[in-house]
């Protein structure tokens, strides 16, 4: 168990990657637990019988349900994985259970939560009421009958779940009953009760209920297997058995343990010590070696022993010669224990490094410690303030290019690129992180996207790209480690604006930027990611799993900012080599040119859909006060990656300033997006704004205003947050947090929050006249479910009030 | 195609639970029209504006000590001793119906039109002619463990007048503060625990001239409408589940079309709980309740004809309007099926956005895939780009988010 304790840094995909011996997870991973939900609603009538076979093949069971039109409705809760301990509980309409037939497997336990089930075996058949339990071993010919929807607990675990304890249940020949009495009930309850809570255990509590429920069981079947007489005196047996074990475990790094040693501390003779063990099928010799090779293969993964040497480690196990222990080692698990923690180190960091996103929460904690470290990119004191052409005084532009825009991450201490004065316009461009998912439409042509984007052997342009370290030092993805994605325009200086005040940022025109290769001259694209931190990731329906696609979609904008959008093809991402030589398997660094030959695409996709435009910034952004620099994928106070399509032309947002001058930045434009943007990414689409700044000052009607506040001509949207300033809240942590902790509950309380709030403050209503409003006339929304802070907005309607 | 009407009398209307045991009120031919009448369950909140004079809402709502006209109000035991009364309001909606559908058979789906609503007028001379609704904000509300001022907690009713002239709008005219009422039958109601107690206005003081200015766009719709499960014999009209019920999405409203997979014998369609309006999310616990009279087609559509139309492969409701198709993705998905015996307790422990994002999200993928025959890679890149997902409600033990994808996207429409 230290071994997952130690790995709590990590996701815990990873760690039940690495946890599962044999890799054999149930299925898809659901809020980062090895928990494997099943609903028939998810499925299309033709693949629901099979996805409901596959669920319960991981258990064991096969059933009489049709596979094609099964249009009953099903469902199963699972955790755990298969080289261990599975525990479930299934809804299941009138069918027939069987057994599939396993080596290696435990029998099964089915508990009917409401129903009564029949059980018909070889010899005989009996019922099974609600709140009884049938034991059935997996290897023997039996029937389970389901005369209509029901629910069951199910459970059942693998040998290798005992460590080697598997007393008393070979001559388990037909099911039996558990009844609901004595030490039977305590198992049963224990049963139900762990079935009932099972999404809500979190992994260390699961961790114990793991252990616990197999004792209980592996005492039940001996007293139900075994015949009336002798049943106590076996129960009595494989406890005495289980207290062995128990003292081998506690002792495994004692190089002298002996046979003799166990039998004194348990107060047995040493003979009948060997002549339980051999009744198990093994010598205690062979055992204690089995176990001392597993406590060996375990310390040499633990995150927190990796430095110590493999020595050291075989005698921590009790081993006494290092030779020796190489060699049985290497024999057990088929390398030499220095190659097996090399191997195992590079899977570590393939995997962590393919699905980590933002701060690991551990190098959060070792970095405080250290000094500060240097941004790095356009840092205050290494960059020239940009040439800004100032057409009146009052009218800027902003142009993008690797000296005016800042990649995945906001900061305090960025040099400002423009400076202006409240009341001013501001003409700026934006590019899409996405441009390099096909270099050929987006970058090719375009001396902005051209200079952003460069990457040769030797150099980028803009080197940081996340608010990671500098030196890749955590998974080597690149400088920023890709915490942060976003390319940034900015930061433009507010004159006036200080901490305190609110800055009104107003959309008053968008355009999307046309394509640069004359081979498109003049046609407008987009990119969206389906990636893997989208909210499909965890549970596709069909292979290969997990897969992220990239669409490129070709925008028809008319002249009043709507338009519509096509795909024009979609490919597979396949891993890209990066110039500098790292290799991403997944979509995990922004800007890693796609290279076309490593492609296959897919056409025509999406056909006979037009998607209506809705052309907005995902980001806009004053820097924030707490941390330097920031991951700009979760949005805060601060606004950031707000991903509202409300925020486009026409809308103005308010933010709360932070820092002398405000620190605007703005990106991520999106051509259209759903509320919700389910696959982890809007429609990407570099585009151009005309912005108005203002600073509102201290005091006015927004000065209580803590959160980005987003005004259209017709409506207020205000922006709840499951976390609505988690740099705050979690502290150092904050960046590697709020990742784990998202929750729509959260989110949706926030805004209930801010909503009363704003009509208690804003519109002078009282707390009674403020709820009774929002149930009658605000619309609360989901606004995204992918970066990190979950966000949910309210929508009130300015009409409401005259 | 004939036209029949449904009017709510004591004897077409059930309270507080659907089931299969009901007798049906009216046979109807798919295809048919029906007007029925709904009168909503907050009419007591304020007698004279919502019930005196009405003779209908008269004897629905009659209770005194020796007779109620309608014992039962939920799902909970008939017999006494009682907490709360007879049912116990596990369910509160005053439902019309059931209607049968002829024909209609497990597996089958019906589809029901709303070709019109509009408001029952008040009946009392005082008021003739206008409408009145009521909005409390009850102990299962969203804010109901979370106010910033004192008393707390607290229940609070706020009655409104609906405008029928266009654009209509909805304006409150007063509010009060719950106090403890005594029922007829001698059982106190500290909070809001049982559906129809008169509240006896000489215990409350009412407070004038709030939301003043405040003028709430009109959504009429209809909060509760579906067929009767099959799992069990009554069903609480709280928590929504695959029959539809309590769905509480103000775009159930004219010209919307519903789907509900038929789960019982002639399908049982019962409709009630309308609202003058209603926020996505219904935060506070209720809408502005009001007694709303629609006019309704049902087509049935056999489960040979499903495959090829919106209905292929569908266990759950569906809205179609002119503008959108919307799913609706539940805390649980079937809670009848799923939470086993204690269901109706079970779910009140179940409520969970983030639960009802994930069953959205499934629907849809699923519609995309099912109905319009694109790849899952296609349906959920459609998604993320031009599907909207929102929170229906807060506040019926199973919360809901339903996913909507507009019409237009496809080209065919």
């Amino acid at each position: 168990m230290l071994l997952r304790t130690g790995l709590a840094f990590l996701p815990s995909q990873v760690q039940y990657k690495l946890t599962g011996a044999s890799d054999a997870p149930v299925g898809t991973l659901d809020q980062g637990m090895n928990i494997r939900q099943f609903i028939s609603e998810s499925y299309p009538l033709d693949t629901r019988g099979n996805a409901w076979r596959d669920v319960l093949a991981a258990l064991s069971l096969r059933s009489d349900a049709p596979g094609q039109d099964f249009d009953q409705f099903a469902a199963a809760l699972i955790r755990g994985q298969a080289e261990g301990v599975l525990l479930g509980k299934l809804t299941a309409t009138a069918q027939t259970l069987t057994p599939i037939p396993r080596k290696g497997r435990l029998p099964l336990v089915l508990m009917p939560l409401d129903e009564t089930i029949d059980v018909t075996a070889e010899t005989a058949g009996f019922p099974v009421a609600p709140g009884e339990a049938v034991v059935l071993p997996v290897d023997k010919a039996w029937e389970v009958v389901l005369h209509q929807n029901t629910n069951l607990a199910v459970f059942c675990l693998s040998e290798t779940a005992l460590h080697g304890q598997r007393f008393g249940l070979s001559p388990l020949t037909a099911p039996v009953t558990v009844a609901a009495s004595g030490f039977g009930n305590v198992f049963l309850q224990s049963l139900r009760a762990a079935a009932a809570e099972l999404d809500s255990l979190n992994d260390m509590e699961w961790q114990s209920v793991e252990q616990v429920i197999p004792d209980l069981f592996l005492t039940v079947v001996v007293s139900v297997s075994s015949s009336t007489a002798d049943a106590s005196a076996n129960a009595s047996q494989a406890a005495l058995f289980s207290r062995l074990t128990l003292a081998i475990e506690r002792r495994v790094a004692e190089a002298d343990l002996s046979a003799g040693r166990i039998a004194r501390q348990e107060g047995i003779s040493e003979r009948y010590l060997q002549k339980l063990f051999e009744q198990n099928g093994e010598s205690f010799t062979h055992y204690l070696r089995e176990r001392r090779l597993q406590h060996a293969r375990m310390a040499l993964v633990a995150p927190d022993e990796l430095r110590i040497p493999v020595s050291e480690v075989a005698y921590s196990c009790g081993f006494t010669d290092a030779a020796n222990f190489n060699r049985l080692f290497k024999e057990r698990f088929g390398l030499p224990p220095g190659a097996f923690r090399t191997n195992h180190l590079k899977s570590l960091m393939e995997m962590a490094n393919a699905e980590q996103r933002g701060w690991p929460v551990k190098a959060l904690t070792d970095r405080k410690a250290k000094k500060r470290s240097a941004i790095g990119g356009a840092q205050a004191d290494e960059t020239e303030l940009a040439d800004i052409p100032d057409t009146d005084g009052t009218h800027h532009v902003l142009p993008a290019n690797s000296r005016t825009v800042h990649w995945g991450y906001f900061s305090r201490s960025l040099r400002p690129v423009l400076e202006i004065s409240s009341g001013d316009t501001v003409e700026v461009e934006t590019l899409t992180q996405h441009s390099s998912d096909d270099p050929e439409l987006f970058i090719k042509g375009d001396a902005a996207a051209e200079d952003v984007f460069y990457w040769d052997a030797d150099r980028k342009n803009v080197d940081r790209r996340g608010a990671g370290p500098i030196d890749a030092s955590i998974y080597g993805r690149g400088a920023g480690e890709g915490f942060g994605v976003h390319v940034c325009t900015g930061p433009i200086y507010v004159n006036e604006a200080e901490p305190g005040d609110v800055l009104e940022v107003r959309i008053d025109d968008m355009v999307p930027r046309p394509s640069g290769n004359p081979d498109y001259d003049g046609r407008y694209f987009g990119s969206s990611v389906a990636a893997w931190w989208g909210y499909q990731y965890g549970e596709l329906l069909q292979e290969p799993k997990p897969r992220e696609n990239i669409f490129i979609y070709e925008i028809f904008p008319d002249g009043d900012g709507s338009g519509f959008a096509r795909a024009h093809y979609a490919y597979r991402w396949t891993p890209q080599k990066d110039p500098f030589g790292v290799s991403h398997k997944t979509y995990d660094y922004p800007g890693v040119p796609v290279d076309p030959a490593t492609i296959e695409r897919l056409s025509p996709v999406l056909s006979d859909i037009s998607i209506p435009l809705r052309p907005h910034f995902g980001v806009i952004a004053v820097a924030p006060r707490e941390a330097d620099p920031v991951d700009s994928v979760p949005p805060a106070y601060f606004g950031g990656n707000i991903d509202n399509w409300r925020l486009g032309k026409g809308a103005s947002v308010y933010l709360p300033v932070s820092v002398p001058g405000a620190l605007l930045s703005i990106g991520d434009p999106h051509a259209s997006q759903g509320d919700g943007e389910v696959a982890g990414t809007a429609i990407e689409c570099s585009m151009t704004g005309r912005l108005t700044v203002i600073v509102h000052k201290k005091g006015g009607i927004f000065s209580d205003l803590t959160y980005p506040l987003i005004e259209t001509p017709e409506e207020w949207v205000l922006t709840g947050f499951s976390h609505p300033n988690y740099l705050a809240e979690f502290g150092a942590k904050g960046q590697g947090e709020v990742y784990a902790k998202s929750s729509l509950d959260l989110a949706m309380k926030d805004a209930f929050r801010k909503t009363r709030r704003f009509l208690m403050s804003t519109h002078g209503l009282s707390e009674d006249e403020a709820i009774m409003l929002m149930s009658a006339g605000v619309d609360f929304g989901v606004t995204q479910v992918v970066d990190g802070n979950w966000g949910v907005h309210a929508i009130i309607r300015k009409s409401m009030f005259l | 195609m004939a036209h029949h009407t449904l009017p709510a009398t004591a004897e077409t209307v059930h309270w507080g639970y659907f089931s299969k045991m009901l007798k049906p009120q009216l046979t109807i031919k798919s295809g048919d029209r029906v007007t029925i009448e709904t009168i909503t369950h907050h009419a007591n909140d304020d007698h004279a504006r919502m019930i005196a004079g009405d003779a209908a809402a008269e004897e629905i709502f009659h209770w005194t000590a020796e007779e109620k006209t309608i014992k039962r109000r939920g799902a909970g035991p008939e017999d006494g001793p009682y907490q709360h009364g007879s049912g116990e309001g596990l369910g509160v909606h005053l439902l019309t119906g059931p209607v049968e559908i002829e024909g209609a058979e497990p597996g089958d789906v019906l589809e029901v039109r709303i070709i019109d609503a509009y408001p029952r007028p008040s009946a009392n001379p005082e008021y003739k002619g206008r409408f009145f609704g009521s909005n409390p904000s009850a102990n299962w509300g969203f804010q109901y463990n979370d106010y910033l001022e004192e008393p707390k907690p607290r229940e609070v009713v706020t009655i409104y007048e609906l405008d029928m002239n266009e654009p209509t709008t909805v304006s409150a005219v007063y509010s009060y503060l719950w106090t403890p009422q005594t029922d007829p039958d001698g059982i106190e109601h500290p909070t809001i625990d049982y559906p129809g107690v008169r509240v006896d206005h000489e215990t409350i003081e009412k407070k004038e001239g709030i939301l003043s200015g405040v003028k709430v766009p009109a959504r009429l719709h209809f909060g509760t409408m579906g067929v009767a499960p099959e799992e069990a014999d009554f069903v609480s009209t709280i928590p929504p589940s695959y029959t539809g019920g309590n769905m509480d999405d103000w775009r159930i409203a004219k010209g919307a079309r519903m789907f509900y997979p038929v789960a019982v014998p002639g399908a049982l369609f019962s409709v009630g709980d309308a609202h003058a309006s209603q926020g996505d999310s219904e935060l506070s616990g209720t809408a502005i309740e009001i007694s709303l009279t629609g006019e309704f087609e049902f087509i049935l559509h056999k489960k040979a004809d499903l495959p090829g139309t919106v209905m292929e492969g569908l266990n759950h409701p569906l809205l179609e309007n002119d503008d959108i198709w919307s799913v609706y993705g539940f805390s649980v998905t079937n809670y009848l099926a799923e939470l086993g015996p204690d269901h109706q307790y079970e779910i009140l422990k179940s409520s969970s956005l983030d639960n009802a994002m994930r069953d959205a999200f499934r629907k849809l993928r699923r519609f995309l895939m099912t109905v319009h025959g694109l790849s899952e890679d296609e349906a959920i890149s459609l998604m993320s780009v031009a599907a909207d997902f929102g929170i229906t409600q807060v506040v019926d033990a199973n919360w809901g988010v339903h996913g909507s994808i507009r019409k237009n996207v496809f080209k065919c429409y």
